[in-house]
């Protein structure tokens, strides 16, 4: 096993070996995360590139004050978000579907995406779950994932984040509280339709 | 008694990504990378990919209307008409202020 600052030290010489063995060491990484934050395994895929790509580009710039994989989590989440705006900023050229029905009523838009992580018994209830972490702020979806998908501890998060311990903590916590709100709302409706 | 089954569903929802295993990519990612950054490599690819952003378009096209509209009004700054007007006729006659061609010098008599 080849260590890994040898790996840095000889992909910032762009060695072509060094570069296919941490692409294979932290592949699953990367996509996990940004499968995660997407929910669809193309978009993961594509953002898995650019970050390895990125990585490839910028090592030079990896002084070695965090982990590697800090380094990788810190542009897989910055190249996911640029991935979301872009799909955003394409949409709105298109035919946008109102949220709302004739009578203000939500419409009720099914799960359709599934972690092929989660067990069997779980698959329902994780799609539910993924469609309401869509609609929470970008920062508090990213301490989502990393805690309940990644299974980072919150030291982890925050040094990947930026933020202190706490700071992660209370993110969490509005994240919880905004999803209880989201999924009461949602199968409200459910149940009145 | 409803919202006691509902608070039960929302905690069984918020925890069933417990022991969840990580998502792998499709095999063979590195050959699918190396594939693309060797296609994004390629000069023309850069310069068409540049050309096809939209600020650039956008840009483009901003400048070609600018490039009219100032050949357009610099051409005719005043926004006049070329063609002599009625007082400017009228004093040219009152003060013979007419421009004789080549052909009235010939045939002029001493």
């Amino acid at each position: 096993m080849i260590e890994e600052t040898e790996l840095i030290e000889r992909l910032k010489k762009k060695d072509r070996t060094a570069f296919k063995n941490i692409v294979e060491t932290w592949q699953d990484l990367v996509y996990n995360t940004a499968i995660g934050i997407l929910q669809n395994a193309e978009d993961a895929e594509d953002v898995t590139q650019e970050t390895f790509m990125q990585a490839f580009e910028s090592v030079s710039s990896f002084k070695g004050e965090s982990k590697f994989s800090t380094w990788l989590y810190r542009i897989t989440v910055s190249k996911a978000m640029d991935h979301i705006r872009k799909k955003k900023r394409k949409k709105r050229f298109a035919f946008i579907q109102s949220l709302y029905g004739k009578n203000d009523q939500p419409v009720i838009d099914p799960p359709d995406f599934f972690h092929p992580g989660i067990s069997m018994e779980n698959k329902e209830n994780a799609a539910v779950l993924f469609k309401a972490m869509e609609q929470l702020p970008p920062n508090q979806k990213t301490a989502f994932v990393f805690n309940k998908v990644e299974g980072l501890s919150y030291i982890e998060i925050g040094d990947v984040m930026k933020i202190t311990e706490s700071a992660v903590d209370a993110l969490l916590h509005r994240a919880k509280a905004n999803l209880k709100k989201i999924l009461k709302d949602y199968y409200t409706a459910l149940n009145k339709n | 008694m409803e919202d006691e089954f509902l608070n039960k569903k929302i905690d069984e929802v918020l925890q069933s990504t417990d022991g969840i295993k990580r998502a792998a990519p499709r095999p063979f990612l590195f050959t699918r990378l190396e594939a693309r950054m060797q296609n994004e490599r390629n000069v023309w690819n850069k310069l068409t990919s540049f050309v096809a952003r939209p600020v650039v378009a956008f840009a483009c096209i901003c400048f070609v209307l600018i490039i009219n509209a100032m050949v357009i009004l610099l051409s005719n700054p005043s926004g006049n008409s070329l063609a002599p007007q009625g007082s400017e006729l009228a004093t040219a006659d009152e003060y013979s202020q007419v421009s004789y061609n080549l052909y009235d010098f010939e045939n002029s008599k001493p």
